[in-house]
């Protein structure tokens, strides 16, 4: 347990106080505050229209404003965790830190679970900058918790996801360039395996089962499924593990 | 302490070591000698469990290497060649890092530490970001980081690699004052380092140990029956001294080598005696006269040099 907190103590300190973390924070903060500016006043804007006497109720800003913005977070995860977690391991052994790490008295797994919280906290506070925003509107107009914090568990789940797979990607290689490339392929895989699904195939409900799109809108609809909490972690559990069998694979190759 | 069987590592095809067996006892500094890509550092990774050899067993403190790796990890501290620093940490922080990780008492952490950076020197720089600081002083934060956890046995793989030549003499100060406090093994291929340092050594070429004995043992390993040679320099009449030296008893052959002369001897201490003595009643002026012992250096090309004629 201590050797966990101490490496994921020591990765997530390094992870967030690289300039990296900075300058993907940043970006990230400039686009979300285009988009979520834009669409607030569009939805002001059409809000405004169905206020005339004699329309129904207008839209609504759970549906419309933050469910883009959540999806818009979910996008550029799927390509900036990557870049995150690309140090994790494949830095370690171009340093020959690696070296420390194998002769040191842990485990494969204490190494692979560590790393992953070390990740996954860097994604937990990048998720956090953007839950700002629909925060922030709670200044101004009030709607229900409820969803938004669904919305967020379920995006730090998949987050979680995707960091693993990450890890599990920079465990494959030395090269940090090569880890990134890699994780982004996976990740992308995950989200779009569905689109393969077709329809009425004997095989059809289980991919579309797979992919991580289908999980996700279920959070972000304010619906926290059991079933769907139980296959992201099943899916992080599997790459933390596959990590933790590279890792280990060293020792005899 | 550290006792290898029959230890074998295959590259794919490649022989990297060839069944080696050697034991190191508590207390011992052991110097690991070898060219460049003998095999040295290939076993000095299978005794810190990093991997695992293709045949044979290592016992550390005995427990086995394979059985029990946390056992053996506890008890060993690593400086690979390239010293495992993170570029991104304070000193006094990595130092906490490895000593967290090495599994050290909670509440002795920071003496440790502090004490790791007294010996190596390093109080001056804890403050300091790693990847600013001299590849010396990297090297000697790898050198920290290996004693941080006060372990029984140090691993030094080529600890003086790199760095100038005071550093080096700094090194081996350091070395010097580490033995007795722990059993050290380390690799090298600079002959000085092991003749300053250490009490035994291992003499590997091409995966196969070709030499494994105290320092002393060895050149007379060596040098028995092939005995000493003597140069001698005088000021006067060197072809008269040299024709005369060779009816000096115990003297085998004389060669003038222009501005001295070689005697080769039986090796008896007498002989040396009698040389001496007949240069001086001949009154040719003795400038220098040296026993040439075999040194280090004469052994590992002999060993080395032959076992690659095979």
């Amino acid at each position: 347990m201590r050797a966990i907190f101490t490496i994921a103590w020591k990765d997530l300190k390094a992870l967030l106080t690289n300039p990296l973390f900075y300058v993907i924070g940043g970006m990230c903060t400039v686009l979300w505050s285009y988009t979520y500016m834009r669409s607030l006043l569009e939805f002001a804007e059409r809000s405004r229209m169905f206020a005339q006497p004699g329309m129904d109720s207008g839209p609504n800003i759970q549906n419309t404003v933050i469910m883009a913005h959540i999806s818009l977070t979910n996008l550029l995860f799927i390509f900036v965790l990557p870049a995150l977690t690309m140090r994790l391991l494949a830095e370690e052994k171009r340093m020959r830190t690696y070296d420390l790490l194998l002769t040191s008295p842990i485990t494969a797994t204490q190494i692979a679970v560590g790393k992953f919280f070390a990740g996954w906290g860097a994604a937990v506070a990048l998720a956090g900058i953007s839950l700002l925003y629909p925060l922030a509107t709670r200044l101004v107009v009030s709607y229900p918790m409820g969803p938004l914090f669904s919305a967020y568990l379920g995006m730090i789940l998949v987050a979680g996801a995707y960091v693993a797979v990450g890890l599990f990607a920079s465990a494959l290689t030395e090269s940090i360039m090569l880890s990134v490339v890699l994780g982004l392929i996976f990740n992308i895989l995950l989200w779009f395996i569905s689109q393969g699904a077709g329809e009425g195939h004997f095989y059809t409900p289980v991919v579309e089962y797979l992919s991580l799109g289908q999980h996700f809108v279920g959070f972000i609809m304010g619906a926290v499924k059991l079933n769907s909490t139980v296959f992201l972690l099943s899916l992080i559990t599997l790459f933390v593990f596959l990590t933790q069998r590279v890792v280990e694979s060293s020792r005899w190759r | 302490m550290i006792e290898v069987r029959e230890l074998s590592k295959h590259y794919g095809e490649r022989l990297a070591i060839n069944a080696l067996n050697f034991s190191v006892k508590k207390g011992e500094v052991v110097g690991f000698l070898g060219p460049n890509g003998a095999g040295k550092s290939t076993t000095m990774k299978i005794i810190t469990g990093y991997m695992a050899p293709s045949s044979g067993s290592v016992t550390v403190a005995g427990f086995d290497v394979f059985e029990d790796p946390i056992e053996v990890k506890r008890r060993i501290g690593y400086l690979p060649e390239t010293p495992p620093v993170y570029h991104d940490m304070y000193v006094g922080d990595y130092l906490r890092f490895v000593a967290n990780l090495k599994g050290c008492d909670r509440t002795r952490l920071t003496g440790l530490v502090n004490s790791a950076l007294e010996k190596t020197g390093l109080q001056d720089v804890r403050g300091r970001l790693i990847g600013n600081l001299s590849k010396g002083f990297k090297q000697r934060v790898g050198l920290a980081q290996a004693l941080v956890s006060d372990p029984e046995i140090l691993i030094l793989d080529e600890p003086t690699v790199g760095l100038d030549p005071k550093q080096v003499a700094e090194m081996r100060q350091l070395i010097r004052t580490l033995k007795g406090q722990h059993t050290i093994v380390l690799s090298t291929h600079i002959l000085p380092e092991v003749q300053a340092s250490c009490d035994k050594v291992i003499i590997i070429n091409s995966g196969k140990i070709v030499a494994e004995n105290s320092l002393e043992g060895l050149s007379k390993q060596m040098s028995s029956g092939g005995g000493h040679s003597i140069s001698v320099r005088v000021r006067r009449n060197q072809e008269v001294i040299v024709r005369g030296l060779s009816s000096v008893p115990g003297v085998r052959a004389t060669t003038n080598m222009g501005n001295f002369i070689e005697v080769q001897t039986d090796g008896d201490e007498t002989t040396v005696e009698r040389v001496a003595g007949y240069v001086v009643q001949q009154g040719a002026g003795l400038l220098e006269l040296r026993v040439q012992a075999l040194a280090l250096e004469d052994i590992f090309i002999k060993l080395t040099s032959t076992e690659t004629a095979h």
